[in-house]
């Protein structure tokens, strides 16, 4: 690998703390190359895979604060008061709007998750044991607004008023009645709702790399220690068995690789 | 359109792991290969390369690398009395697709089995009387030994550049290997890998305990290493994005990195990705098949391909759904018992437990797919199972392949599931928790089998292969058992908190990732009347018809598969030549 001249990656890497200045790994024709992070070089996108931090965060656009591509505002300001309480703001993160889970989902929703791309779905349509695994011709985007609409319904008839007008305690205490199947709606099995789909999606909000709109500026993965990318831990996982591991502390996402 | 091609000498169905193995005497040899895979080549995709292969999302969560379910999935019922349901998003276990097929979404984990478990009715007849043997549970003796596959196993360690530490050099017990090792001829081709701090913790409840801990062996190469073919593995980087993703590194063994470049630069062996076969076609009456058809993806067309020697190397339910497709051989009933094709289809039983740590630094992320330190103590018939009401058994380990913040993030009993209060024990636990795991054997039983949907088509107008299955009595005991072993390890371990160990029970849950080692459907065998195929891999009905993988086993052990199954697959390319020279039965 030669040395190439660089330019604003320097400074980039200069103001990188020590801990960060670990051996990265170029791949050249399956032999793995130790590179020492001054010599990474950024490659045209059809050399071997090299990886600088930073290498073109200044370009990286920041995740948008909002915009929905599928919900409607009534929706959408459902599903963010769902997710401010599912994650308040207080000394750990933001609010759940504030750290993108609300966009994250939204956009889910919009592609081809949503649309069951890899879903077998041809009838008929039998109920079966929850073991047997969602059963319903509705795609998943489709059965996320109809589960929105009985939770909004029934929020209003217990409450007298929509869900996001709700106290804080009483929007806590409406989700844990749904999750826990106390929340009855004629039609849909709202418990379903929430653990095969609002869940599962509230959870890889928090916890996916940020490029997908949520965990914004990896808040998520700073509060719990995951160090995210490259992860190139052959000396580090010997270095720091057993120990805290210091790039825990900075993690890097896919953002700050693209 | 219909096309018919010229004929080809031997036809593989399926480009995963088995087929490259198998290919290559017969390559060597000069025999004109040709290979139909139904997906793509993974090589140039975003799968393969970095930043893009480092997202938990897209091939953890989403399993972008697993079969599409939109166009096949598999049907589910839990007795022969019920209607089938479409799984209709599988999670259970993950069928590959495209070149290198299962084989590149692996974790690496090696195993040679029990030295008993090719002749396994033998040796529990033998243990334990005939009685110990209940009529449900059709286990059989493969017709194969480990003896005649210990070569085969080396021969594969050093093309996968094994990493590991034997146990049993020529029947001397080694120390730090695993004690109840079948023999082996040499060490491993490569030392283990590095320890994880969650394997330090085993290894020192073990010790309390009086077990005799050891490394799993990996094909995630500790190390820079040329394999026997010159071909390079990188060194593994403990990234935790080994199962369910490409290795970028190219440090895990896999076909695409390993076989499949060997095998293209001869002239005589082509590879057709988006060949999507639907029949093998048969002649009953002269009990031979003379090609496939298939679709190519690419054109559209309806392709007839004929050849003088067809193999299925496909993953266990293609090669069981195309000879019931293809009417080739009887199909099993569990009514009757009779037939023999669906037979003794198999899961994995595996239970798991959370352990945290207020002390310890676990740092999950630093990990290798195959980087485990485990017992063998309670596997097999590796203990006495006088008067314990079940056979079989399971490894126990430190189940700590990943970090990735998804899926592995272990919380304590009680944590509520959002809120401060789970913020904050996502925060305390994260780095200081993983899980004990076991992976534990499951005998056939009758009611367990694989058969042809009546109701539910894949994209292509086939019926699905309905599964029918659930865990039988001798599969929960068994789990019961081992699971209290591996609860008395973490109490042993000096966990901060210990979760619920809970084992597996019914109804067998199709959204739960319980391995991808189903097994079973053609099983090999001595006896016609109880296998699809020959001890040799031949089918009974059709000389010149092949079956390898998974499909072929008998039974399940609690031993990961692929390295059996590769062996099997090296033997298979030695017959195959063989066979090729000097067509008959083998």
């Amino acid at each position: 690998m030669s040395k190439e001249p660089q330019n604003h990656d320097q400074d980039h890497e200069s103001a990188q703390p020590a801990s960060s200045r670990r051996l990265f790994i170029a791949k050249a024709a399956g032999v793995a190359v130790l590179l020492p992070v001054s010599q990474i070089v950024r490659h045209a996108s059809a050399a071997p895979a090299v990886l600088a931090p930073g290498a073109a965060a200044n370009a990286a656009p920041a995740a948008p604060n909002a915009g929905y591509t599928l919900l409607g505002p009534e929706e959408a300001t459902f599903l963010e008061a769902v997710v401010d309480i599912m994650c308040p703001a207080d000394s750990l993160t933001p609010s759940g709007t504030d750290c993108g889970l609300a966009v994250y989902i939204d956009r889910q929703l919009a592609g081809d998750f949503g649309k069951g791309g890899r879903m077998y779905s041809q009838g008929p349509w039998i109920k079966g044991k929850p073991e047997q695994g969602y059963q319903l011709p509705m795609k998943p985007a489709e059965f996320f607004k109809a589960g929105i609409a009985a939770a909004r319904k029934a929020a209003q008839s217990r409450y007298g008023k929509s869900f996001d007008q709700l106290a804080p305690a009483d929007a806590d205490a409406f989700l844990s009645d749904l999750a826990g199947g106390k929340v009855v709606d004629e039609r849909l099995s709202l418990a379903d709702w929430f653990s095969q789909l609002l869940y599962p999606l509230f959870q890889q909000a928090c916890f996916a790399d940020p490029v997908y709109g949520g965990n914004r500026d990896k808040v998520f993965w700073k509060m719990i220690g995951y160090p995210g990318l490259p992860a190139f831990y052959a000396q580090d996982m010997v270095q720091y068995r057993g120990k805290p591991f210091p790039g825990a502390q900075t993690p890097k996402s896919i953002l700050d690789f693209s | 359109m219909n096309k018919k091609l010229k004929s080809r000498q031997v036809v593989f169905v399926g480009g995963g792991l088995m087929a490259a193995l198998a290919a290559r005497k017969l390559v060597e040899d000069g025999v004109d290969v040709l290979v139909l895979e139904r997906g793509r080549d993974h090589d140039a995709g975003a799968e393969h390369r970095l930043p893009s292969q480092r997202d938990e999302l897209r091939w953890g969560v989403r399993n972008q690398l697993a079969q599409d379910w939109s166009i096949e999935t598999y049907t589910l019922r839990y007795s022969d009395k019920e209607t089938a349901l479409p799984i209709r998003t599988l999670a259970a276990f993950l069928p590959g697709e495209g070149v290198g097929g299962a084989g590149n979404h692996w974790n690496g984990q090696c195993f040679r089995w029990a030295d008993y478990d090719m002749q396994l009715r033998t040796r529990l007849v033998d243990r334990y009387g005939a009685a110990a043997v209940p009529r449900e549970m059709p286990i059989q003796d493969w017709g194969v030994t480990y003896q005649e596959l210990e070569p085969y196993h080396e021969m594969f360690e050093k093309l996968f550049g094994v990493a590991g530490k034997a146990g049993n050099l020529r029947g001397e017990i080694q120390p730090g290997g695993n004690p109840f090792e079948a023999p082996r001829r040499s060490e491993y081709p490569q030392p283990p890998l590095e320890i994880t701090e969650a394997g330090v913790i085993l290894s020192e409840a073990a010790a309390k305990l009086g077990y005799k801990p050891f490394p799993m062996a990996a094909s995630n190469s500790p190390h820079v290493y040329v394999n026997p073919d010159g071909m390079r593995l990188g060194a593994c980087q403990y990234c935790g994005h080994c199962e369910r993703f490409i290795c970028e590194s190219n440090a895990k063994g896999s076909p695409e990195v390993l076989l499949y470049p060997v095998l293209k630069r001869k002239k005589n062996f082509e590879i057709r990705p988006y060949s999507h076969v639907t029949a093998i076609d048969y002649d009953a009456k002269a009990k031979r098949v003379t090609g496939v058809r298939y679709i190519d993806l690419e054109t559209g067309d309806q392709i007839e391909q004929p050849a003088d020697v067809v193999v299925l190397s496909a993953f266990t339910f293609t090669n069981t759904k195309l000879l019931l497709g293809s009417r080739i051989g009887e199909p099993y009933h569990a009514a009757t018992r009779r037939g023999v094709v669906g037979k003794n289809y198999c899961h994995q039983t595996q239970s798991s437990m959370s352990v945290f740590y207020k002390d310890r630094w676990i740092n999950p992320f630093f990990a290798s797919g195959s980087s485990q330190t485990i017992l063998d103590e309670f596997n097999g018939d590796n203990f006495d199972h006088s008067g314990l009401g079940f056979m079989g058994g399971a490894y126990i380990f430190n189940n700590t392949t990943n970090g990735r913040p998804i899926s592995t993030r272990p919380l304590p009993p009680g944590t509520p599931q959002w809120g401060t209060k789970w913020k904050q024990a996502s925060a305390d636990w994260y780095s200081h928790a993983f899980s004990f795991s076991t992976i534990g054997s499951c005998y056939p039983h009758v009611d367990n089998y694989l058969s042809l949907d009546p109701t539910y088509r894949d994209a292509y107008g086939q019926p699905l292969v309905r599964i029918t299955f659930d865990w039988r009595d001798n599969e929960v005991k068994m789990s019961e058992y081992v699971t209290r072993k591996m609860v008395e390890l973490a109490n042993a371990s000096g966990a901060t908190i210990v979760g619920p160990g809970a084992p597996r029970k019914g109804p067998y849950d199709s959204r739960l990732y319980q391995t991808t080692h189903v097994v079973g459907g053609t099983p090999m065998g001595a006896d016609p009347h109880t296998s699809v195929v020959s001890p040799h891999l031949q089918h009974w009905d059709a000389e010149n018809l092949f079956v390898v993988g998974g499909s072929v086993y008998a039974h399940n052990a609690g031993y990961n598969p692929t390295a059996l199954m590769s062996a099997i697959g090296l033997r298979l390319s030695d017959d195959l030549s063989r066979y090729a020279r000097n067509p008959q039965r083998l």
